[in-house]
């Protein structure tokens, strides 16, 4: 194999990770622990990234208009695995969401209440989405063995 | 090149905004693949080798997968059927059905929604999931898949072929299983004294495919993600043939009169030849160390898992 038809073959293989289904990503099926009817997007300001398995974590703080904290403790659904698999190696996701980074989150909270949130969404100041999570689709609850 | 690598990641982009059951109606690749969720478009796996080129079919040393980016998340591709065993109803024995319902896993349709009920054509064991933090699978701390289970998770599996044994190394988990190819008879359920996560296996060629017999496994283990028991009769079957050069079919037959009124007969899966460089880290390549240490996993559930389950705060404790 050349080399051109190597790099096109990683790039499609990049291209068809970004293209999967959240439930497809997470490997606890933790996703239905979330609502994603409530979903909500915040400004937030990192305090500790973790680029770790079985799912990467975000904890941040949000502020509100009263100038109350929030802290959150942020599950996302990729993996190392994952991330390293779209361009997203350990040394640039943590210099990316290294504590104090204004981010803005998109998350789901927790169907039970409290601070755990599913971060479903990065983008920081400059607007550049992080660790290429995306919007939802439609019917993330759906098995990932589903038929169309 | 460059042209390329935009096209691409523009679509990759665009398509996140498509729903599931937009991708999941999009025209599937040529034949009858097996049920899985899709790609819009293309062989619906990272396609490095002409399909239609010589091999030996009894030569499977390789690194194969059944994920549709290949590793790392993404999902299983579109022609190598989904996670769960098999779309077949199970008939459960009376013993069966009372160790079916004491599972409570997280994959599925969730538990008495709105979405469970409007899909009355799958079996309940995929429209009954729950949180994790109110589930009772044991992976959810670290304790190996076995098989199955193992074998339907979206990742690579590199098999390992030694003169008198083939390896199964699971990138996920990083579980090893060891198939006896030197003629030792398969013990029978009753004989095994000690169960194991891995079972106990043994393979056999019949003609170009290669047939795994194995039992004693751990009863704790899941038959999948859906959360379907086996007892310690279990006996299952696999049938593994190459059926191109970067193609693997897989066949299963579950067998457990225990728990199974008859035989249970599994979807047909696909898995896909990967070449050895692909999977890499840190200028590393071949398998990454994708364990589930207690260590992470414990301290996940802790401050993620079961605070999202339950509402409550997380308990107290910390990161080592």
């Amino acid at each position: 194999m050349t080399t051109r038809r190597k790099q096109t073959a990683v790039l499609i293989g990049l291209a068809m990770a970004m293209w999967a289904p959240p439930t497809a990503r997470a490997h606890h099926g933790s996703f239905i622990s979330y609502d994603r009817e409530k979903q909500w997007t915040a400004e937030a300001t990192v305090t500790e990234f973790r680029y770790i398995n079985p799912h990467v974590q975000l904890f941040f703080d949000v502020k509100d208009k009263q100038g109350k904290v929030t802290h959150y403790n942020g599950e996302m659904l990729p993996n190392p695995a994952q991330l390293i698999a779209s361009g997203w190696s350990r040394k640039r996701a943590a210099t990316a969401l290294a504590a104090g980074t204004v981010v803005t989150v998109t998350a789901l909270p927790a169907k039970a209440g409290g601070n755990v949130v599913l971060v479903t969404r990065v983008v920081n100041e400059k607007g550049e989405e992080l660790l290429g999570a995306g919007p939802l689709p439609a019917n993330p609850q759906a098995p990932p063995g589903a038929k169309p | 090149m460059q042209r390329l690598s935009i096209l691409i990641v523009t679509l990759a982009l665009f398509s996140v905004t498509l729903s599931a059951q937009e991708r999941g109606a999009a025209p599937g690749a040529a034949g009858p693949p097996p049920a899985g969720r899709g790609r819009a478009a293309g062989p619906g796996y990272p396609k490095f080798f002409d399909s239609n080129a010589s091999f030996n079919a009894r030569d499977i040393a390789g690194i194969w997968t059944p994920n549709g980016a290949g590793f790392g998340g993404g999902g299983r591709c579109r022609d190598c059927g989904d996670r769960g065993y098999s779309f077949e109803f199970p008939v459960f024995t009376p013993a069966g059905q009372k160790a079916f319902d004491a599972n409570i896993p997280s994959y599925g349709r969730a538990k008495d929604s709105a979405d469970a009920k409007a899909h009355p054509e799958e079996h309940i064991g995929r429209r009954r999931a729950q949180p994790p933090a109110l589930g009772n699978d044991t992976y959810g701390t670290c304790n190996p898949m076995g098989m199955p289970r193992a074998v339907l998770y979206p990742d690579p599996v590199e098999l390992i072929v030694l003169p008198d044994r083939i390896l199964q190394h699971f990138q996920w988990g990083y579980g090893l299983r060891t198939i006896w190819m030197d003629g030792r008879k398969l013990p029978a359920p009753d004989d095994i004294d000690i169960p194991r996560w891995w079972g106990y296996a043994v393979g056999r060629w019949d003609g170009d495919t290669l047939v795994v017999d194995s039992t004693g496994y751990d009863e704790r283990t899941w038959v999948d993600y859906f959360g379907y028991p086996h007892s310690d009769q279990m006996v299952l079957q696999e049938r593994y043939t190459r059926i191109n050069y970067d193609t693997i079919e897989l066949k299963m037959t579950l067998t457990d009169p225990k728990y199974y009124a008859k035989p249970w007969v599994g979807e047909t899966k696909r898995m896909h030849l990967l070449p050895k460089t692909f999977i890499q880290s840190s200028g590393w390549t071949g398998l990454l160390e994708d364990l589930c240490a207690p260590a992470n996993e414990l301290e996940f559930n802790r401050v993620i898992r079961d605070p999202a389950g339950t509402g409550k705060p997380p308990a107290p404790g910390g990161r080592r």
